[in-house]
């Protein structure tokens, strides 16, 4: 093997920086918020509601993503009844459920929506812990299910590698890693000494691997110094932060989140942590945007589970953003974080396919039809173009991750919406057909296909 | 020698505040043979009641008046204490245990709802008072300064009950009652009123340490299940009904934690289970517990 460069190959990954807005889909279906004419719909469509169960955290420390995620689906059923519901006819009728209920209640619950309130669709889930419990079930059930999150790779490569009526539309959870260690590359490249603190569940687990294969390619001969596993839902992180300082790591990357990753981050400044290394994270700037204090360190990576920040695509440039981000202010009056964009681009996406379906078919379309026309759509949300890949049934969207800035404009710190860095998610996940890996297809495709850069 | 000096106050740090919440649980326990599960939950009362009041006044007020403004979160999960124990407890005392721990468990589930309805889904912070005092130097590490405020608060919290329950006379009522009920009560004792009394103090021991610990950590849902376990693996450790014990525990599960998380942080989650473990191997009833 020849010279590999850093740049060339970061170039060949298609990695963007700044306020490009990447085109990456195929075709693009509509776009997401209300249309103006209501399309002719053919046949008659029965008035009753469609019935959707959403589940997701009310309750406990992950509530911080719940309620956004609750509040971007609200917003998007209220928009779709105003307009008389879908195809004018069936308003949408919402049964909500507490995911924190704990993932054996929440198998029984999905049942029960199914079983007796006879939910139409299921959507919603955050934990990566619930969404390969619920997947197969949901199968089982013959239920139509879209789910937000609970994005772990191990869903569509071990729990349903063959999916028929379970969707998700967020990015799959290795891309959290990957662009956290491509973004590290491309502003630290001579990091060396790297110390890891992550929520001790899949999720800390997938981020650290990840993050640890990308790195080991694009920068190497870095070595792990500390490696933190704290308990998700910690707040105390004392410990943590003595010891990540005392290994003298040049970077500290961190999975930590939500309530958590608040606490993490003000006791890290008393410690004069972030002024002694560099600090990447994979979802800090993922909670509910106004949680994050102008305390915290600018110029740091600040993850939004490579999914969406609202002030991304920045203003002016993507319309469908700026509306999607003042509608949702006006209604709740905070701004959208990832999980609202997903719930809300969710129901939109369902929308398309059920109008298309008619307009094949004709009359109310049945789940066969509806499903048929999920797979391999594309449409237009606030984030930019999603893609539902046919074969296993997941969303693609480009992978995003920027750093932080103050600015004078807003209460809290945000995104620097013209650092932002983009990479289509199709360059940094397994294609189609790839075999399955350990521990995930993705971690086995970087590790077997990524080339070791030897220079800048 | 800084790293361990440093971890040394990370343990006694983590060691006050556990103290102060497994105190308040073992206290109530050794007084009126209740499991309070809800326990957890007034020390998130104290977190939350704390930062919503620093939060209210924050602005322009002089740093003073915030400290100031620390016991809030105490005095409310005392009050709450003080109305909970005569209209939810009281009742319940000629049933069975289960029924006691049911209805804790009821109030655990009510006071999480509770929670979120007043305060909402979204962490809550009093950072100005951890800030404010800024951090000092320990050899070429900082550490900040309010960490010592909260170890000598949970010092002087240990110190103030040893002399409250050995040295006054309501201490010995206390342990009079704690040690025969009926015969504290043939011998003229109000047992209803210490019931209520030392049921508030345990709450407002927990709603202490909820109190001091938010500048540091911030006050999110959750919180007081989290702290319930964690007092759990203290008097498991200790001995469920000793002041000793739980002193003795928290101080233990501190340096282990703290020790744990530099020398084996693989295993954080089992090291203090681990430890609870083995001390019910060998003295099922805890280090201080009564046989």
């Amino acid at each position: 093997m020849g010279e590999v460069s850093r740049r060339d190959f970061l170039n060949s990954l298609g990695v963007t920086v700044g306020a490009a807005v990447a085109a990456s889909a195929g075709a693009v279906g509509s776009v997401v918020g209300p249309s103006k004419a209501e399309a002719q719909v053919r046949g008659t469509i029965p008035d009753k509601p469609y019935k959707i169960g959403h589940m997701t955290f009310f309750t406990g420390a992950a509530a911080v993503l719940g309620e956004p995620s609750y509040k971007g689906h609200i917003l998007a059923a209220e928009e779709i009844n105003a307009q008389g519901g879908l195809l004018g006819k069936r308003k949408i009728e919402t049964f909500k459920a507490d995911e924190a209920a704990g993932t054996d209640a929440n198998v029984k619950e999905m049942r029960r929506m199914k079983l007796s309130e006879g939910i139409d669709l299921f959507t919603g889930v955050i934990s990566s812990g619930n969404t390969p419990a619920l997947g197969p079930v949901a199968e089982e059930l013959k239920l139509l299910t879209i789910f937000v999150d609970g994005c772990t790779d191990f869903l569509f490569d071990k729990a349903v590698p063959n999916p028929h009526y379970i969707f998700r539309i967020t990015n799959m959870q290795s891309a959290d890693g990957v662009i956290a260690a491509v973004a590290t590359a491309m502003t630290w490249p001579k990091v060396s000494k790297i110390a890891h603190i992550h929520p001790d569940y899949s999720y800390g687990r997938n981020a650290f691997d990840h993050f640890k294969i990308a790195i080991e390619k694009l920068v190497p001969g870095t070595k792990v110094v500390y490696e933190g596993w704290p308990k998700l839902g910690t707040t105390d992180f004392t410990s943590h932060i003595t010891n990540a300082i005392a290994a003298k790591p040049d970077l500290l990357a961190s999975s930590v989140w939500g309530g958590d990753y608040i606490a993490m981050y003000k006791q890290g400044l008393r410690y004069d942590l972030f002024k002694k290394m560099k600090f990447t994270s994979m979802i800090a700037f993922g909670v509910a945007p106004h949680a994050i204090g102008k305390d915290h360190p600018e110029g740091v990576i600040g993850g939004i589970h490579s999914n969406y920040y609202w002030n991304y695509p920045p203003a002016g440039k993507w319309p469908l953003n700026d509306i999607f981000v003042k509608k949702y202010f006006d209604r709740w009056k905070e701004y959208p974080n990832f999980q609202s964009e997903g719930a809300y681009t969710t129901l939109y996406l369902l929308k398309q396919s059920i109008e298309k379906a008619n307009k094949l078919i004709g009359g109310w379309p049945d789940d066969e039809a509806i499903i048929t026309l999920l797979e391999g759509a594309s449409i237009a949300g606030p984030a930019g173009y999603l893609h539902i890949r046919a074969d296993i049934h997941q969303g693609y969207k480009d992978a995003v991750t920027g750093f932080s800035v103050n600015s004078p404009d807003y209460p809290f710190q945000i995104l620097d919406p013209k650092r932002m860095i983009t990479i289509p998610i199709r360059n940094i996940t397994a294609p189609p057909g790839w075999p399955k890996g350990e521990p995930t297809s993705t971690y086995t495709w970087i590790e077997k296909t990524w080339p070791k850069v030897t220079k800048a | 020698m800084d790293t361990f000096l440093i971890h040394l106050l990370n343990s006694l740090l983590y060691a006050s505040v556990l103290f102060l919440i497994a105190g308040g649980l073992s206290l109530i326990y050794g007084v009126m043979r209740i499991v309070n599960l809800a326990h957890g939950n007034l020390y998130a009362v104290g977190a939350y009641t704390t930062a919503w009041a620093v939060g209210r006044v924050l602005g322009g007020a002089p740093t003073l008046v915030l400290y100031a403004l620390l016991p809030v979160g105490a005095v409310a999960a005392a009050a709450l204490g003080a109305v909970l124990e005569p209209t939810l407890l009281r009742p319940l005392y000629k049933r069975a245990e289960e029924y006691q721990l049911l209805i804790t468990f009821g109030l655990l589930l009510v006071l999480e709802d509770r929670i979120r309805v007043v305060w909402g889904p979204y962490p809550l912070a009093a950072s100005a008072l951890f800030e404010g005092p800024g951090s000092f130097a320990i050899g070429e590490s900082i550490y900040p300064t309010y960490n010592l405020a909260v170890i000598t608060v949970g010092g002087l919290a240990a110190a103030g009950l040893w002399a409250f329950v050995y040295k006054t006379k309501f201490g010995v009522i206390l342990r009079a009652t704690s040690q025969n009920m009926r015969m504290a009560s043939a011998l003229g004792v109000n047992v209803n009123r210490v019931y209520v009394q030392a049921f508030t103090l345990g709450c407002f021991m927990a709603g202490l340490g909820g109190a001091i610990i938010v500048p540091q950590q911030g006050a999110v849902l959750g919180m007081g299940v989290d702290a319930l376990i964690l007092a759990f693996v203290v008097v498991v450790i200790g001995g469920l009904g000793s002041l000793e014990g739980a002193l003795l525990g928290a101080l233990m599960v501190g340096v282990v934690r703290e020790f744990g998380i530099a020398f084996f942080p693989e295993i954080e989650l089992a090291v203090l289970y681990f430890m609870a473990a083995v001390v019910l191997l060998i003295r099922p009833a805890g280090l201080f517990g009564r046989t």
